[in-house]
């Protein structure tokens, strides 16, 4: 009935490309609060208050976004966190 | 902070420590094991292709990197009763290991929120397991945040 292309079908994979991806922390039963500070201030270098503020974003709302860039570096930080048993996931930013 | 982080345990926390290395070498393959769904993430829940890749580029830099802790672990954990000196290192490696140990035994446990400490009973040897390799956790880490720049 149109011949008007939707939005996500003009050049999405271009936009996606360019779009950064957020690694979002998640709440978990288990690990220390401590520890996910330590964790947070080691990987990322933040402030002892940042992290602190992060982490209990994450344990009041159940989520926080730690860190935003291209595709391949937040894979690696994603990594870097699940090799220190915290719960990560990307998503586009 | 030259000098290294000194360890000097009781001898029943020795031993208890000293099962740690079995208890990760007994998480099995992801799907079967809740232990090991915990630990092997992809970070794409919502895409199975871009999860396996990532997969697929990233397990053996995984599992070298727990080799790596679990070996510095396992060679300090016998000394730990005679007291022993860690480096910074060789700490961080036991806190990770302590996490990992914590999870599996939190996943096998069932733990799936906060509060389980209200609800399980203590003296339940994991749940004790648990709550000690937590304490722990804790002071390596206290320890360790002098480390931090």
């Amino acid at each position: 009935m149109t011949t008007t292309p939707r939005h996500d079908e003009i050049g999405s994979t271009e936009v996606g490309l360019d779009r950064p991806w957020n690694v979002v922390v998640w709440n978990d039963p288990v690990n220390l609060m401590t520890y996910v500070v330590y964790v947070f201030r080691k990987l990322f270098g933040f402030s002892e208050e940042k992290a602190t503020r992060l982490m209990l974003q994450v344990h009041n709302q159940g989520r926080a976004i730690v860190a935003t860039g291209p595709r391949e570096k937040m894979e690696m930080d994603s990594f870097r966190l699940h090799s220190h048993g915290l719960w990560a996931t990307m998503e586009r930013s | 902070m030259a000098g290294g982080i000194e360890l000097t345990l009781a001898p029943g926390e020795c031993h208890a420590l000293q099962a740690v290395p079995e208890l990760l070498d007994s998480v099995g393959a992801a799907g079967g094991d809740p232990a090991a769904d915990r630990l092997d993430q992809a970070p794409y829940p919502d895409d199975p292709e871009a999860a396996a890749e990532f997969r697929r580029l990233m397990a053996e830099e995984m599992v070298q990197s727990r080799a790596a802790d679990r070996s510095a672990f396992a060679l300090t954990v016998e000394q730990s009763s005679r007291g022993v000196i860690l480096s910074a290192g060789e700490a961080e490696a036991w806190m990770r290991v302590l996490a990992e140990a914590r999870l599996v035994l939190a996943s096998r446990l069932g733990i799936i929120e906060d509060g389980w400490e209200d609800d399980l009973p203590e003296d339940d040897p994991p749940v004790a397991l648990l709550h000690y390799l937590g304490w722990l956790q804790q002071s390596l880490t206290e320890t360790l945040e002098d480390y931090l720049p």
